[in-house]
């Protein structure tokens, strides 16, 4: 059971006319969705050629703007994330049927390379992340996100944030012989389980890693991701890693890292496109731009289609692992600082 | 905690002793306004900042050693001419504490205030960079240049610091002060009102303030191909030069007279903003092309506009739903709030205290004065012509700034 089956011209036919449809109904839900399309010129009865000529949102409006298709009353979750510190909150607005959809479909995402068992699992991160269920960091929301597709967890950092080694090597002892699933952001994953498991000679052959986060505070470790799993593959056994990419303002649909590695695949409800971010056009295969994510989930905001401040590049489509666009994430866009009257650190002028 | 002496160059030194330095009576005389020793070391200082190789890196040191030509500090000290019997001096230790991220504010600030007499304590940024240095090397190189009991007399007076955040140097300086002067908008003035002055000293601040420019349907109609590219340019320096984020840089553009003429204008004005963008290979970084996204969206979804156009990445034009909807935070380099208006007077309402400079093309003196005096102190410090945004001068904010630096003594027999 997949959801990476469609090719790149199935997947137009398939989902242009459901965000085309999904673009009417936040037009008529969002009345401030609403009110950017018909700013930008965009008529209410506008036919869409492409994925590519759907109209977009920058990602940071659901910092700045509550953007919502569904009246107050039906909201069931309210999804906050601070991103980068200082830049506010995305808020994301759920109604039963948007919780309920996004979790089903990043299960169906993930049982592709997991499975339809729940595996034992690894969390690489500690167990405090999750306890205070008030006020969650991403980091937070992500591991408890993640937790529901295993069982028998074991955390491997303690309350102080040290590797708790023996509980590591007591997991693998009951688990380590049998495929058991390992999830933690990129840069824990590395410090953490990489550095411990080489020390001690553990052995997790049989692990199925799933990670996200980036690679910025790897760079100066010189680690990117073909470095990453080569050491983990020759020091400890792991080959199936698996990275992911997603975002809270698409909560749901994660880009997943092919099984050989070194580009992410979008899932059936899903679709990418790089765009020039001169000229707003679609990039061509091997040309950098910045990242669009097209997915057919949110239907209780208007987040289908959202121009990400991240830089990606297409590495091929319909010639890989798993049919359709599959791309690399190269960073992120730098912040846009303007030199000005007003001391933007006012912080320091005492 | 001690502090770095940037210039003069000096040793590291403690707060304490450098305020008695700074208090002390200098040897050759106190200072006197318009005292021609200061003037000969800034005329010295200027001419290092006019030279080729500093002006074509840095072009607003340019404009900065223009205004402290021996011509143009004679004229601002006319402007200050005694009044009667009262008689003018300086108001004695100023504290400057300028904003991070201009880099020639703080030496406006300095040397309007040794113009006028007054010991002066400068807070450099230590994020200050490029021109900043620049002028601080040209401070460092004029000393030499000068008479030895110039250069004796500025070292025992002038000084340019730099300290990390610090209760006890920011507090001291306070209140050793005779006049705080604080750049940097509403976060600096608040950041450093906590820190007591003496009970006769008082603060002169330069909190947040926006703009705005208008333009005449009837003035645009009139001029003639190249003062309309000219009015182009000058709007893209007036806009551009700062990343539209200085408090002179228009943040939107009203157009006064016939509605449609306007919009055909306007379209024109468009156009060759554009064309002036391409001349000058102006770079929109993607960084700053999202940010205005953002911003505009925002506005819309706000609905504080009924239409945006993007002129690649580089122009982006709001019409805002009403002339009160206009922006007054940045948006993002390049970002313009549009509207029609029919006279001057309809914008009279929608003024307030935080509007700074009115650019304008295509008026008459009488429209403008009648604009301003209709206006009556509600906001707007200076109306300039297209171009001109971001030329500073001695009269700022509203204030004489010369006069602010000095006291009046009245004698009567």
């Amino acid at each position: 059971m997949s959801v990476f089956t469609l090719s790149q011209a199935e997947r137009e036919a398939t989902l242009l006319p459901q965000l085309a449809e999904l673009t009417a109904h936040h037009r008529a839900n969002s009345a401030g969705y609403d009110r950017i399309l018909s700013s930008l010129g965009i008529a209410r009865d506008a036919e869409f050629g492409s994925i590519a000529e759907l109209p977009w949102l920058p990602v940071r409006m659901f910092k700045t703007h509550d953007l919502k298709s569904v009246p107050d009353d039906e909201v069931f979750k309210t999804l906050t994330s601070s991103g980068t510190t200082g830049s506010g909150a995305s808020r994301i607005y759920l109604d039963k049927e948007a919780a309920g959809a996004q979790t089903k479909q990043l299960g169906a995402t993930l049982q592709t390379v997991l499975g339809g068992e729940r595996l034992p699992m690894l969390m690489v991160d500690t167990v405090g992340i999750i306890k205070n269920r008030r006020s969650f960091s991403a980091r937070g929301a992500g591991v408890l996100g993640m937790a529901n597709f295993g069982r028998k967890h074991v955390y491997v950092l303690d309350e102080h944030d040290q590797p708790d080694v023996e509980a590591v090597k007591g997991f693998l002892e009951r688990h380590g012989d049998q495929p058991f699933l390992i999830f933690g952001f990129t840069f824990m994953v590395w410090l953490y389980l990489y550095e411990v498991a080489r020390d001690h000679g553990l052995d997790l052959s049989n692990g199925i890693l799933i990670h996200s986060g980036g690679w910025k505070k790897l760079i100066d470790r010189s680690v990117d991701n073909t470095e990453f799993r080569r050491r983990f593959k020759e020091d400890t056994g792991l080959h199936q890693i698996y990275n992911y990419y997603g975002m809270i303002e698409q909560i749901g649909t994660v880009f997943l890292e092919g099984p050989s590695g070194n580009s992410l695949y979008c899932p059936d409800f899903a679709d990418v496109v790089i765009r020039d971010p001169e000229t707003w056009a679609e990039q061509p295969v091997g040309k950098p731009g910045v990242i669009e994510v097209v997915s057919t989930l949110p239907r209780s905001y208007p987040g289908h289609v959202l121009l990400t401040e991240d830089l990606g590049v297409y590495n091929g489509i319909d010639d890989g692992d798993w049919p359709g666009k599959h791309f690399s994430v190269l960073g992120r866009l730098p912040k846009a600082e303007a030199r000005g009257c007003s001391d933007t650190f006012s912080g320091q002028a005492a | 905690m001690s502090l770095t002496q940037r210039f003069p160059l000096g040793d590291p030194v403690v707060v304490g002793d450098l305020v008695d330095r700074l208090r002390a009576e200098p040897d050759g005389g106190r200072l006197k306004v318009g005292d021609p020793r200061i003037i000969e070391f800034l005329t010295k200082f200027a001419r290092k900042l006019l030279a080729p190789a500093v002006a074509r890196r840095y072009p607003e040191l340019a404009s900065l050693g223009f205004f402290l030509r021996k011509s143009e500090i004679r004229k601002a000290l006319t402007r200050l001419a005694d009044d009667g019997d009262a008689l003018r001096f300086p108001r004695g230790l100023v504290f400057h504490v300028p904003p991070a991220n201009v880099d020639t504010i703080f030496v406006y600030s300095w040397a309007l205030s040794a113009l006028a007499g007054n010991h002066n304590v400068v807070r450099v940024s230590s994020r200050s960079a490029g021109a900043a240095e620049e002028v601080l090397i040209a401070l460092n190189a004029a000393l030499s240049e000068v008479e030895p009991e110039t250069a004796a007399l500025i070292t025992q007076t002038q000084r340019m610091i730099t300290y990390d955040r610090s209760d006890e140097i920011s507090g001291a300086l306070s209140l050793a002060a005779d006049l705080r002067v604080i750049w940097g908008g509403d976060g600096s003035v608040r950041a450093l009102r906590q820190y007591p002055l003496a009970p006769h000293a008082r603060d002169l601040t330069f909190p947040d303030r926006s703009s705005f420019a208008v333009v005449s349907v009837a003035g645009w109609q009139a001029a003639s191909d190249a003062e309309r590219r000219g009015a182009a340019e000058g709007f893209y320096n007036d806009s551009y030069w700062f990343d539209q984020a200085a408090c002179s840089s228009p943040r939107a553009i009203f157009w006064v007279g016939d509605a449609d003429a306007a919009a055909s204008a306007g379209e024109e004005f468009r156009r060759l903003l554009s064309e002036v963008l391409a001349a000058k290979q102006h770079v929109t970084e993607p960084a700053m092309a999202v940010q205005k996204r953002v911003s505009a969206y925002g506005a819309a979804v706000d609905g504080l506009i009924s239409k945006m156009t993007f002129d690649g990445n580089a122009v982006a034009t709001l019409e805002l739903t009403e002339p009160a909807a206009l922006p007054r935070e940045w948006l993002g380099a390049g970002t313009f709030g549009s509207a029609s208006v029919r006279t001057l007077s309809d914008l009279v309402p929608i003024v307030v205290r935080k509007d700074q400079t009115v650019s304008q093309f295509g008026f008459g003196r009488e429209e403008l004065v009648e604009f301003a005096t209709e206006l009556a102190g509600r906001g707007v410090d200076r109306i300039v012509p297209f171009g001109s945004a971001l030329s500073f001068s001695a009269v700022w904010d509203g204030y004489d700034l010369l006069a602010e630096f000095s006291r009046l003594v009245s004698v009567q027999v």
